[in-house]
């Protein structure tokens, strides 16, 4: 199991513009509260060849979330609703997104922060699909902000971009011109050197 | 000839900042902008030389604090290569907010394609835009390759001092086609306030200021037939559809002229008829055009020896 962030390199020509650059990407990596999610970490920066490289191992991030996860769910068929009563607080907002898309707003109500009350003639039947329903996505979400921090983190007129990921491998390489196999078989050469943990 | 007017800023209560005003009618001064925000004022304002103690003595009196602003009346463009998140809010908007402290006017400018090495181009709008201004300062990046090999092709065709920011150290001379560099405000994602970025704020208004003084310097060896905060009085008081217009700063000053927020086809006609009590009207004194920016008006003022006379 990779620490966060034990492998942060930052390599370029010049000394000074390599310091610019690790405080740009550590000040993306915190707003976009990316830092825990990565391992290992290594940019090659070549402007004189319009070149941006990055090579990133990414941690555990963990699995799928479903209800059970972070709420207790009972059925009530008698009054017929199901009450959701909630342990993890963040992960709401993506919770009420599919319960409005399942029931419509006018069948939910929230009578207190820690409750969600369904109204509905299934409850029993429902309440069973609702406890192994998929809430959330943590890697889903982490593709998305790798790619929105690749893009921040990259010279603003480097728009020819080339990007993999795949399991906890991120590669990304941009330039203003014509992307040349090398520097994507480079950046690949990257990461596997990430990969064997030496010091870069 | 008219008696020397020294900049100062005053930050102080809103409660008889009137007296100020007042005052300063009466010594001959003007105001240039005046910015009420809760209970306090910020008047940015043009004193008579000599008088400058006496206004001092009155804004102790009202408690509150003067400071020379030695940008006042100079309106910069600030120009970074496009408007997306790589160069805003930080560091452009940081540069343009530091320059107002000492009183300059900023505008903002994001260049459409300004963005990249091989690829960075401005139009001609956006060229003639930017010359509208006293002085331009583009904010680059933190590649020196860039800003001394690549970026310098933005400057062509810009004809007022261009002033260069970026992040590596390099001397002016380096960077082609600048007037001044100024180090340690590349490209960045947090806001400048370590030493050092600060430091080199401080470093840019002061240099800035420099360049203003040099172009006062040159114009008071043929000086403007009438000084634009004059006219910029006259406006006030003969055209009252300015005091109805919303946008900050409606009348703008800059070292030769001003830019005055109304529309061109609406007022122009008004403003060249504009007469001043020696009895000249303002179209003999400058020339009055239709702005770049939006639907605006700019005036910019004759010198004395392409007119024969200053007021």
């Amino acid at each position: 199991m990779m620490n966060p962030l034990e492998i942060f390199a930052v390599e370029s020509a010049i000394a000074s513009e390599q310091e610019f650059y690790r405080k740009i990407i550590e000040d993306n990596l915190a707003s976009l509260k990316l830092a825990p999610a990565i391992g290992r970490i290594k940019v090659m920066l070549r402007p004189e060849d319009s070149l941006f490289q990055m090579a990133i191992l990414l941690r555990d991030v963990g699995t799928r979330v479903t209800t059970a996860d972070i709420a207790d769910v009972e059925a009530k068929p008698v009054a017929g609703e199901i009450i959701i009563s909630i342990k993890k607080e963040q992960y709401i907002p993506e919770l009420l997104g599919k319960l409005w898309e399942r029931y419509g707003k006018a069948n939910i109500s929230q009578p207190d922060r820690w409750t969600v009350a369904i109204s509905t003639d299934k409850a029993e039947e429902e309440a069973a699909f609702l406890k192994d329903m998929m809430v959330a996505d943590p890697r889903h979400r982490l593709h998305e902000n790798l790619v929105d921090f690749a893009i921040r983190v990259t010279p603003e007129g480097f728009r020819v971009r080339y990007h993999l990921y795949k399991g906890n491998r991120f590669i990304f390489v941009a330039s203003e011109e014509v992307l040349k196999r090398e520097w994507v078989e480079e950046a690949e050469a990257m990461l596997e050197e990430l990969m064997k943990g030496g010091r870069t | 000839m008219a008696a020397v007017l020294r900049p100062y800023l005053y930050t102080g209560g809103v409660h008889k900042h009137g007296l100020l005003i007042e005052l300063l009618e009466d010594l001959g001064g003007y105001i240039i902008q005046k910015v009420v925000t809760g209970t306090e004022v910020n008047l940015i304002m043009l004193i008579p030389e000599k008088d400058v103690p006496v206004v001092k003595k009155q804004s102790d009196e009202l408690l509150g604090m003067m400071v020379e602003a030695p940008l006042t009346g100079v309106e910069i463009a600030v120009i970074s290569p496009t408007l997306a998140s790589h160069h805003l809010p930080h560091s452009a908007c940081d540069v343009a907010e530091y320059l107002r402290h000492p009183g300059a006017n900023t505008n903002m400018i994001g260049l459409a394609r300004g963005m990249g090495r091989r690829v960075s181009l401005s139009t001609d709008y956006e060229r003639k835009l930017i010359n509208e201004h006293d002085i331009a300062v583009f904010t680059f990046g933190s590649f020196s390759d860039c800003i001394v090999n690549k970026k310098p092709k933005l400057f062509e065709g810009i004809e007022i001092p261009i002033v260069v920011t970026g992040g590596p150290d390099l001397k002016t001379e380096d960077v082609p086609g600048a007037d001044l560099y100024v180090g340690d405000i590349g490209r960045t994602s947090h806001r400048l306030r370590k030493i050092e970025e600060v430091s080199a704020l401080d470093k840019l208004n002061e240099e800035v200021g420099k360049i203003a003084d040099n172009i006062r310097k040159q114009q008071a060896k043929d000086p403007l037939a009438v000084l634009p905060a004059r006219a910029m009085k006259e406006i006030e008081n003969q055209v009252p559809e300015i005091q109805t217009v919303l946008s900050p700063a409606p009348l703008t000053l800059q070292l030769n002229g001003l830019r005055v927020k109304l529309p061109y086809d609406e007022f122009h006609e008004r403003l060249e008829k504009l007469e001043f009590d020696e009895g000249v009207t303002l179209s003999e004194l400058a020339n009055i055009l239709k702005s770049k920016m939006k639907n605006y008006i700019l005036i910019k003022i004759k010198s004395k020896s392409e007119v024969g006379f200053a007021i």
